[in-house]
């Protein structure tokens, strides 16, 4: 057991399983939370919940392109839903979407109402916004979350989006409203792929991609949030392990969301990933989340306070009978060759730029001053 | 039978059967379930007059629309209906025609008639008739603006804005010479517009054009006469924002029968957003209203005062408009568009 406090909420874990269609109705909440997960965010509920678009989900063994990413449940529906979800115990935060304050506050204090342990405002849905996403103006943000906040008396969290010039910007507005916490990243505006035969793209529109491809982008929003604005985190993007996990919490999350591979492998992954997790920390004797938070930010600079360290390859030659040559191939600077057998780092040529490092597949290479 | 044979039947409350009754899917499935087969064991149906007794209720609402040929009133119809169909009630709806009077009588007649909550849509009523009701007991919720609101619950879009957008749009476009069809219903909504119209012009420094400004009547008829007329102005505009996709697709057909050229010589832009608007040639540029969203709130602000769910009948839920940018403003770009 990890003491995780979020939202002033006791949550068995930091894992939380985010909003989406594996979370579409009081059934498949409960199957999430019989799983082990922390907590559970329900689908995005919305006021009018009319065209249902099919196909609308597409995968490319990678990432995701979901065009509809919100509940086909009307809110009068949820309440049902909500008793259901809930029947065995567990927390369940409700996920809200509108266009105008007081639509989210009416649908917020629903939820609130219907057992709804906690609020996530979803202002950035790259599906069915405009090219300006809500979550881009930190104004709009902050008259959508203090309305919810005035109107409720659960806590308030509020989904970000990476598609927008300055996150922390937004997350402050979200504080400033009075919200709990922020989750970042919502899924990013995509396209997953066109078919070349027929000159027609996958899906007949833009969507939200999620799933690994974007973890880097989710990592560095969380980052930046942390390293600018004293607000509590839930890192969100492409989480598919424990590692993953870890990876958010030490740049600063407190917890996670997972939704994407839950989606492709089954609540089985939510049991897997929780399990995983507390082993690990049971291992490295943390019993609490705020042991591992933040932990990789001091070590995460601005471009211009990098110390230079004056570090080339200095491995000389190495044996190698992998004829792979990706080393020699990536090298930009002419310092690697291949003499039977052996790689051949020039040091004079090397300039320490480090991809040989990642693309060598045996790890022969490394960088040394 | 009766209702409290079934609940000790059943071994639950009268209140729980009443909820199966009435909101079936706030009962845990397994209770409903039981309660439900013990119904259709004793046959027992109940009776909604009676039940208006038992409860003070008589399954029914009110909804006054301003015309029933109007489609634009007919989706936001649909959503209410929605609504109050999910709850197990009776819709009675009422085309007031925007006749002040017509409007009053159905008033008094559906309060008459017991109903459990009225919404109005787009009223055109005054004081006294909405005061008057107002003693009666029954919830009333607005929908849309309307003559007389002493803040009650309303759903509304904010027309002035909207106005603004489709206008703003217009000059963004190139367009300097902008008339305004405004439909002569509904009046408040359509003053919004007007002056979101004349905002827009002033901080475009566009003279004022008082002949550039005319009232049609709220239909393809009156958008096609009022559209003629304008194009027969010795200095004839080269935009026309209507305040209704109706009169828009009317001035349509009055500028392509002049042969003139949409929308290269005059841009058209409506507003609402009705299912047409998106089938004529060239495909109508407008402000889209949620306009099946406006009555399915309209209905759950009412439900919520009906079964007690809010006390104070003060809530007001404003819906946001959107350009949606198609053909006849002759625009090039789509950056701003919904899609």
């Amino acid at each position: 057991m990890v003491n995780t406090e979020f939202l002033g909420l006791e949550l068995a874990n930091p894992i939380i399983v985010a909003a989406g269609p594996w979370g579409r109705d009081g059934k498949s909440i409960k199957r999430c939370l019989d799983a082990g997960a922390g907590a559970v965010v329900t689908e995005s509920i919305v006021s009018d919940a009319l065209a249902d678009v099919r196909p609308r989900i597409a995968y490319d063994g990678q990432g995701a392109q979901n065009i509809r990413l919100y509940s086909d449940v009307q809110i009068e529906g949820w309440e049902r839903e909500m008793e259901i979800a809930k029947s065995g115990g567990g927390v369940v935060i409700a996920s809200v979407s509108a266009s105008t304050p007081s639509e989210l506050a009416y649908l917020a204090g629903k939820m609130e109402r219907f057992g709804a342990d906690a609020i996530e405002i979803s202002v950035s849905n790259p599906m069915w916004e405009s090219l300006e996403v809500i979550a881009s103006h930190p104004d709009t943000v902050f008259e959508m979350t203090k309305e919810v906040v005035s109107y409720v008396n659960i806590p308030v969290m509020v989904k970000l989006s990476q598609n927008t010039t300055n996150i922390s910007r937004v997350a402050k507005a979200v504080r400033a409203a009075g919200g709990s916490a922020v989750s970042a990243i919502n899924t990013v505006r995509s396209i997953l792929s066109v078919d070349i035969e027929t000159a027609t793209p996958t899906l007949a529109t833009y969507g939200g991609y999620s799933g690994p491809p974007i973890r880097p982008l989710g990592l560095a929003s969380v980052a930046t949030i942390a390293q600018t604005v004293d607000i509590p985190i839930c890192g969100i993007g492409g989480i598919e392990s424990y590692k993953n996990a870890l990876e958010y919490m030490m740049l600063g999350a407190a917890v996670v969301q997972i939704g994407t591979t839950v989606m492709i492998e089954g609540p089985e992954k939510i049991t897997e990933i929780v399990h995983d997790f507390e082993e690990y920390c049971n291992a490295q004797g943390i019993d609490s989340v705020t042991a591992i938070k933040g932990k990789a930010l001091s070590k995460l600079v601005s471009f211009d306070e990098m110390r230079i360290e004056p570090a080339t390859s200095t491995v000389g030659s190495v044996p190698c009978d992998i004829d792979c040559d990706k080393c020699l191939k990536s090298c930009m600077y002419g310092a690697i060759s291949r003499e039977k057998g052996t790689i051949v780092v020039e040091e004079p040529l090397c300039n320490g730029c480090g991809l040989c490092t990642f693309t060598c597949p045996a790890n022969k290479l490394k960088l040394d001053w | 039978m009766n209702i409290r044979q079934i609940a000790k039947r059943a071994e639950v409350s009268v209140a729980t059967v009443s909820r199966v009754l009435n909101h079936p899917e706030s009962v845990a499935a397994k209770t409903r379930e039981k309660i439900e087969k013990i119904i259709a064991e004793e046959e027992y149906t109940p009776n909604w007059f009676a039940r208006g007794l038992n409860f003070n209720k008589t399954g029914t609402i009110g909804l006054m629309i301003p015309h029933i040929l109007d489609s634009v009133h007919m989706e936001t119809a649909k959503g209410v209906e929605d609504v109050a169909h999910q709850k197990g009630y009776i819709t009675f709806m009422c085309n007031a025609e925007e006749d002040e009077e017509k409007e009053r009588r159905y008033l008094e007649q559906l309060i008459k008639r017991r109903v459990d909550g009225i919404i109005l849509i787009s009223s055109t009523l005054g004081e006294e008739a909405i005061l008057n009701a107002m003693e009666q007991n029954v919830p009333i919720v607005f929908v849309g603006a309307s003559k007389f609101n002493p803040g009650l619950s309303t759903v509304r879009v904010d027309c002035n804005q909207g106005a603004k957008t489709a206008v703003s749009h217009l000059v963004r476009n190139g367009r300097k010479k902008i008339a305004i069809l405004v439909g002569n219903n509904p009046g408040s909504e359509n003053r919004d517009k007007v002056e979101g119209y004349r905002e827009v012009l002033a901080e475009s420094h566009f003279p004022q054009r008082e002949d550039y400004i005319m009232e049609v009547e709220n239909s393809v008829e009156g958008g096609y006469l009022g559209a003629k007329k304008l194009m027969e102005l010795a200095e004839p505009p080269d935009g026309i924002f209507a305040t209704g996709d109706q009169i828009a697709l009317g001035a349509m057909d009055a500028i392509k029968g002049m042969e003139i050229s949409i929308p290269d010589a005059v841009a058209v832009v409506g507003f609402d957003n009705i299912r047409l608007a998106n089938l004529v040639e060239p495909k109508l540029t407008t402000i889209d209203v949620p306009l099946h969203k406006m009555g399915v709130y309209g209905g759950r602000l009412l439900f919520d005062l009906i079964e007690g769910e809010e006390e104070e009948n003060n809530r007001q839920i404003l819906l946001q408009t959107k350009l949606k940018i198609r053909k006849s403003c002759g625009h090039k770009e789509r950056i701003g568009e919904m899609f």
